[in-house]
């Protein structure tokens, strides 16, 4: 009875198999339907898979030990081949993707069924939605909170919160670093990104494409614009604390190629779990 | 309700909603015995007005306007000394109205546990028509500027989750947050909101001078008032500018850094060391009350502030270029033009605004 009950589990995955492979086809989206997608971060450094509390060493020959990484994404849009877009609505389009506790996935609904060959998608907060206050927000600032993405000594979210110790050549020992990246009244620092996606994600009632992406932390600091955090050290040389200033523009910069879409899933079967 | 219901011409649909009313009608008499849902939404919106001398609001009053419960609720949150971490301290410690919402006589802000800050708390006035607040620019949202102070370790010590968790237990404030907001809940966003309605509508604008301007009754000035006036247009105008009294710009005026306390003024928010040691230009309304002077409070009376401009100003490579032309440091003003700015800057005092019963709360 047990042998057969896990035989008849494997038939039926088997056919789920077939199912699955049959969305992949070029069924036609039904206009006026909607179905869900979700995105999936998966943060890395250089290459390597981000473990908090692992060492890496960039090309500034500091290493760095990530303790916390907690990032805002935001304003997603789907483009299609054509150049129609849809942005998810904006009053439930800001995320918070959290290495620190492990939350890597959007999932989004009631996306217009359709084929999407890219999506967009911010980093942070625009200044636009900061102004409209919390009303806009959706009392965005509770969350963010709960993450440490806020600041309080003015007003504003950190969009990136990067933080951890390192050493570097000449610096004697381990040294905290902290980088929050945001805007504030002087500069603008919030980012869009527009990926190719190099699978179709089709969107289908009932179906939820899955897009993977990949965030390469190690070009906030190592990316086209180097910044060295030995450079950042403060007076008392005990750490360096990156909050402001020319820096935070060249990170919103260097953020531009923090993401690439690795592969898209398509089908009811393709959610990550969280890890 | 029962007997409309039998007059109806009964069909199946009908009877269905007249079954759900009746199985709704326990829990509709029930929830009208919980205290919580008496209140509900009072929608009555202020009159939020632009005096004729003032330039447009650079905040957009629309997001979040005044309506009457939510400027109450601002009003009271103003006065609650629980928006601090032990109870101590409320915003209107340190803003005061009887000087235009200024410490009187202190140099520094105060804070919990006898905590002293490292600036002169700022008037509150015409908000609504600055873009950028704090004398670094911290901010530059009307709802989203009570964070600071609310959250400074040596000012109210407080969080907004800590705020919400203390105002839940209180009936009043139950009360008034389902009254203030269609939501009805007391959330970061409502307190933000409620004291952003009660700043909006504290607006400044009636001193004898803007009667003056606006040709109103009581807008006479002595010769020596005008003789400032003019003095003033020529020689200070260009920061203090409009009838807002500032331009809302960052800059350096020259005051010699505090060694003990190096404020590095905007450089705190913008990172960058161009903006090393400069500061808001503050609005000169009400100046007469706000003592004392610059952004720590140094001076204590409007004559030290114009002999430092006339004598004191220190140059440094972020000193602003206005005070430094032709080779001459400062401004030159004789004592006969100092006098009679003086006079004049007295005439920018509003009694009606600082003796206004509507930001009072009378406890």
């Amino acid at each position: 009875m047990k042998f057969q009950s896990k035989y008849f589990a494997a038939i039926m995955a088997a056919a789920s198999l077939f199912v699955s492979c049959s969305n992949d086809d070029d069924s036609k989206p039904v206009d006026g339907t909607t179905g869900d997608a979700e995105l999936f971060f998966d943060n890395g450094v250089a290459g390597d898979a981000l473990v908090l509390g692992t060492s890496y060493t960039n090309s500034n020959s500091e290493s760095l030990t990530i303790n916390r990484l907690n990032y805002i994404i935001s304003n997603i849009t789907f483009i299609k081949e054509d150049g129609t877009e849809f942005q998810y609505p904006k009053d439930e389009n800001y995320f918070i993707i959290s290495a620190q506790n492990g939350e890597q996935t959007i999932h989004l609904h009631e996306i217009p069924a359709g084929d999407y060959k890219k999506v967009r998608f911010g980093i942070g907060v625009d200044q636009e939605r900061f102004l409209q206050g919390e009303t806009a927000q959706q009392s965005f600032w509770d969350l963010a909170t709960q993450y440490d993405l806020t600041w309080t000594w003015s007003t504003g979210y950190k969009f990136i919160l990067f933080e951890g110790t390192f050493t570097a050549p000449g610096v004697d020992g381990e040294k905290v670093f902290q980088v929050h990246q945001g805007s504030n009244t002087s500069t603008d620092n919030y980012r869009e990104v527009t990926l190719n996606l190099p699978t179709t994600a089709r969107v289908r009632q009932g179906d939820e494409p899955s897009i993977h992406l990949k965030t390469d932390v190690n070009v906030l600091l190592d990316g086209d614009t180097k910044i060295k955090l030995k450079d950042n050290l403060n007076p008392a040389g005990t750490s360096s604390a990156i909050m402001g200033g020319q820096n935070l523009i060249d990170i919103a910069n260097n953020s531009l190629k923090m993401f690439t879409v690795d592969h898209v899933h398509n089908g009811a079967g393709g959610e990550h779990d969280e890890d | 309700m029962g007997q409309a219901v039998s007059t109806m011409k009964i069909n199946t649909l009908s009877m269905r909603k007249f079954i759900l009313f009746i199985a709704a009608l326990p829990w509709i008499l029930f929830s009208c015995s919980k205290e919580d849902n008496d209140y509900t939404f009072v929608d009555k919106r202020m009159n939020f007005v632009v005096p004729l001398n003032f330039p447009v609001p650079a905040q957009d009053v629309t997001l979040n306007y005044p309506t009457e419960k939510g400027f109450e609720l601002g009003l009271k949150l103003f006065y609650d000394g629980r928006l601090s971490a032990d109870g101590t301290i409320s915003c209107s410690f340190c803003h005061e109205q009887g000087y235009a919402f200024t410490h009187h006589g202190h140099d520094f802000s105060h804070g919990i546990n006898d905590q002293i800050g490292i600036r002169n708390a700022p008037a509150v006035q015409n908000l609504a028509f600055l873009n950028e607040y704090f004398y670094d620019g911290a901010s530059n949202s009307m709802e989203m500027l009570s964070i600071v102070p609310i959250h400074n370790p040596v000012e109210m010590a407080e969080t907004m989750e800590g705020i919400t968790a203390k105002l839940k237990k209180d009936a009043a404030y139950v009360k008034l947050y389902k009254e203030a907001f269609e939501d009805g809940q007391i959330s970061t966003g409502n307190t933000l909101k409620a004291l952003g309605q009660f700043m909006t509508m504290m607006i400044s604008a009636n001193s004898r001078y803007d009667k003056y301007v606006r040709k109103e009754p009581g807008g006479s000035m002595s010769a020596q008032e005008l003789q400032g006036m003019a003095v003033f247009q020529d020689k200070c105008a260009s920061c203090h500018k409009t009838d807002l009294f500032t331009d809302s710009a960052f800059r350096n005026n020259g005051l010699p850094p505090n060694p003990n306390l190096d404020d590095k003024g905007r450089e705190v928010v913008t990172g960058f060391p161009a903006d090393r040691y400069k500061f808001k230009v503050p609005s000169l309304r009400n100046v007469a009350l706000t003592a004392p002077y610059m952004h720590d409070g140094r001076f204590g009376s409007l004559e030290s502030v114009l002999n430092f401009y006339t004598s004191g100003v220190k140059n440094s490579e972020t000193l602003d270029p206005l005070l430094s032309q032709n080779g001459v440091l400062g401004l030159t003003l004789s004592q006969d033009e100092k006098e009679a700015v003086i006079a004049f800057l007295k005439t920018l005092t509003d009694d009606e605004y600082i003796k206004n019963p509507l930001f009072y709360y009378k406890t």
